[in-house]
């Protein structure tokens, strides 16, 4: 069975994020990018299935800039066979938005014909949570969302979702799209001689115009903003005088 | 920032660098002279102005030094990667440098070198005037650690100029020793505990034991470079794991340039896995640096040789499974040719039996730092060792086999302290950032702000004198000389960060508790073992009068 992984290059979950002079969204010139977290997931599953003989091979595939080959390495170096790019961007702050990105995966997929598609619930850059979702619908596959727990046996995936309140099991047909949750797995630290090997790893380079998609944003960014700093406090002498202040300020 | 930072930057300072190349061969000329006698350099000579010998080590590793960072900074600026912060550290470092290399280099503390004790008088020309003058300012310094507070998540203060996939490595590592290292350090620190040996497993998992190992051998055939990264980014999170994680690798490098085509087939693969965990046992109570002088004694008695002697300050000796082990096989000699290199077997030991091997014994040495794989007192009285682990199985070759991996030696020394001294930066920048006096963070003020410059500052120069040295070593070529001076100005560095994050600490830094403690003992040892500050400038120097 063939597995494919989506990866996003994204702003490092260490870096403090700042927002450009103009609000027009956040500054990432010069800043460190690094593999979604959740998409490292996603891939750390694949791998494991792979490693499990469920699966024989993990494609991964990444959209947006010619860059984003980097994020591929680690995903090759972590243990994927085969990576595809996809060019779709030439700046860094030009994001690629969701239903383009499911039109470009479906785009692959119809082309590599996976069984199973891995994806991270979501982007730690802006919080979508949207791709996997679209994805489903485009391809008409079934979908198991917020997976901490994958099972496949046969023709179907036993997936464990966290849902709110608790967790939630189903049973999805292959093929199918799962995303994953944090607590799916630990991801590995790729070894030195699996970073070795990834340099000899096929990485493929296309472009959205090659897949016919047009990569346009339908939606439009008004403003970006810092959330606001916390402003000074005051002292209060007795619980008294606290709860008047806090019934002064409409707060009880 | 912009008035922070001189104009023509590059051009100003490879303008220097010319003048500085005629002073060196001003200074070594003048002492050739100076200890020249019957046409042939006197050691005598050299011994009596051993300052002035030692002098002229560190004018040339300085020197070498600025050329290597006018090397990087040309190199990142092509690229279009040589951004404020790269020219910060670029201009601070040609600023001191130059300041010190015509005002004194100080070798250490408490011993300032100064051009007229090499015997030579200078002064600066026009471009490094100006670099004295305005290189390394409050200012330059302000403007360098406001661009570090916000390092937008990089690893390194500054572009490395090492490729993607050595970057690569780095990432992966830098994680490994934030998540299983860094955090538990300094309990083992504490309690003075080995290194667990579930560290030890993931480490040969990840494949640090058969870096640059060849694939043939069951290696995986990295650069040296990768080595350093990897020493860089281990010793970073503890100076334990960095030097465990890298000392297989000097010990298969003795048998990869030394040993029988058996020998390699049979250790290799071992040492590559993890299998094997190797230690070096070469130092005796009498003999350190005067290596050649020692007395173990080996003899052959048909399939075997007995070896009697004390050894100590053996790292490791109790956990793991072979020695490099190096004694005198033939007794008429008192100097180096009579040493040969042993790969003794040695069985494991436990807390409760260290040494379960027949005919050795060993006692702990308590320390002050680099703990986590202890040293130990060994003795050896009928010890056997199979007549086949005489490395290349030739006698008499021990000392030269050994020399051979000085180089690579030196290297992985350096990195280890370039590590040391990143995690003191970043210790102690984390403190000066939090820690609030006089209705402020200490880090605003200027005496605080510039420790913390300099730090990155002599990082960056040590990591360019560093991996010079490793690409030099990947192209077979001889860096003998450039390793030295990584090892000697790296051990300086580490000392100056450690001893600096201590202080911005205060009080603070002087409790156990604070980790900033811990490092300061790490890092002493850095100028001691892998050559002393002291033989390393005498051998550098030999070499540049030689």
């Amino acid at each position: 069975m063939k597995v494919l992984v989506p990866v996003k290059r994204v702003i490092d979950y260490n870096v403090k994020v700042r927002v450009k002079a103009d609000g027009s969204g956040v500054d990432l010139a010069n800043v460190k990018m690094s593999m979604n977290p959740f998409d490292e997931i996603a891939v750390e599953e694949a791998i494991r299935l792979k490693e499990k003989g469920v699966a024989d091979e993990v494609v991964v595939v990444s959209i947006g800039v010619k860059q984003a080959q980097d994020t591929l390495r680690t995903a090759l170096a972590m243990g994927a066979d085969r990576a595809i790019l996809v060019v779709a961007a030439e700046d860094i702050h030009d994001d690629i938005e969701p239903l383009a990105v499911a039109k470009i995966l479906k785009a692959v997929i119809d082309e590599e014909q996976p069984k199973l598609v891995i994806a991270g619930k979501q982007a730690i850059d802006n919080d979508m949570n949207a791709t996997g979702q679209m994805l489903a619908a485009l391809l008409g596959w079934g979908q198991a969302t917020f997976a901490s727990e994958v099972a496949i046996e046969g023709d179907t995936v036993t997936v464990t979702r966290e849902v709110d309140g608790g967790l939630q099991t189903i049973a999805v047909g292959l093929p199918a799209i799962i995303t994953a949750d944090l607590r799916l797995n630990e991801p590995r630290y790729a070894s030195l001689p699996n970073i070795m090997k990834a340099k000899k790893k096929p990485l493929d380079t296309k472009t959205a115009a090659d897949l016919g998609v047009d990569v346009t944003p339908r939606l439009t960014v008004v403003s970006t903003a810092e959330p606001a700093g916390r402003s000074a406090g005051i002292k209060v002498g007795s619980v008294d005088e606290l709860v008047a202040k806090l019934k002064e300020g409409g707060l009880v | 920032m912009t008035d922070a930072m001189l104009p023509d930057l590059l051009k100003v300072t490879r303008d220097s660098l010319p003048a500085l190349r005629a002073l060196l061969a001003d200074a070594s000329a003048t002492l050739k002279d100076r200890f020249t006698q019957d046409g042939r350099l006197s050691a005598a000579a050299m011994e009596a102005d051993q300052p002035a010998a030692h002098g002229l080590a560190w004018l040339a590793t300085y020197v070498e030094a600025l050329a290597q960072m006018q090397d990087w900074a040309e190199r990142l600026d092509a690229a279009g990667k040589f951004g404020p912060m790269e020219a910060l550290l670029h201009q601070i470092a040609f600023g001191e440098y130059l300041a010190q290399i015509f005002g004194g280099i100080p070798m250490n503390q408490g011993e300032i070198i100064r051009l007229a004790d090499l015997g030579i008088r200078a002064t600066p020309d026009q471009s490094a005037q100006t670099l004295i003058a305005k290189g390394n300012t409050t200012a330059a310094r302000g403007a360098l650690v406001g661009l570090m507070q916000d390092n937008a998540g990089h690893a390194t203060f500054g572009t490395s100029g090492l490729d993607d996939e050595l970057e690569m490595v780095r990432e992966q590592f830098r994680r490994f020793a934030d998540d299983r290292v860094a955090p538990f350090a300094h309990d083992w620190h504490l309690k003075d505990e080995l290194i667990p040996m579930d560290i030890v497993e993931e480490l040969a998992e990840l494949g640090v034991f058969g870096l640059t190992i060849p694939e043939e051998f069951g290696g995986f055939g990295f650069p040296k470079a990768a080595m350093v990264v990897v020493s860089e980014e281990l010793s970073r999170g503890y100076i334990g794991v960095g030097s465990l994680g890298t000392r297989s690798e000097i010990a298969a490098e003795l048998i990869l340039c030394g040993g029988t085509q058996a020998q390699k087939q049979h250790w290799l693969p071992k040492l590559s896995s993890g299998e094997i965990l190797p230690t070096a046992v070469f130092t005796e109570p009498n003999t350190g640096s005067d290596l050649g002088a020692l007395r173990t004694r080996a003899v052959k008695d048909g399939d075997s040789y007995t070896v009697t002697g004390n050894k100590t300050w053996i790292t490791h000796a109790a956990r793991t499974h072979m020695m490099t082990l190096l004694a005198r096989t033939d007794p008429t000699t008192s100097d180096y040719k009579g040493l040969s290199m042993f790969l003794a077997q040695k069985t494991p030991g436990t807390d409760a039996d260290p040494f379960p091997t027949e005919g050795m014994t060993g006692g702990e040495i308590e320390v002050l730092g680099y703990r986590g794989m202890k040293e130990y007192e060994l003795g050896f009285d009928g010890f056997k060792v199979k007549a086949e682990n005489l490395l290349g199985g030739v006698e008499g070759q021990g000392f030269k086999q050994l020399m051979q991996t000085f180089e690579s030696a030196r290297i992985q020394t350096a990195a280890r302290a370039i590590g040391v001294a990143q995690n003191a930066l970043e210790v102690g920048m984390q403190y000066a950032q939090d820690r609030k006096q006089f209705g402020k963070a200490l880090i605003d003020f200027p005496r605080v702000f510039g420790k913390l410059a300099m730090m990155a500052v002599e990082i960056m120069i040590a990591r360019q004198l560093t991996y010079f040295s490793a690409h030099q070593k990947d192209q077979d070529k001889r860096c003998d000389l450039e390793a030295g001076m990584a090892k000697l100005l790296g051990a300086r560095v580490a000392w100056a960060a450690a001893d600096n994050a201590l202080q911005i600490h205060g009080g603070n830094g002087f409790a156990l508790e604070y980790q900033i403690s811990r490092i300061l003992c790490d890092a002493r040892i850095l100028n001691i073992f892998e050559g002393a500050g002291e033989i390393q400038a005498q051998v550098i120097a030999r070499r540049l009068l030689g």
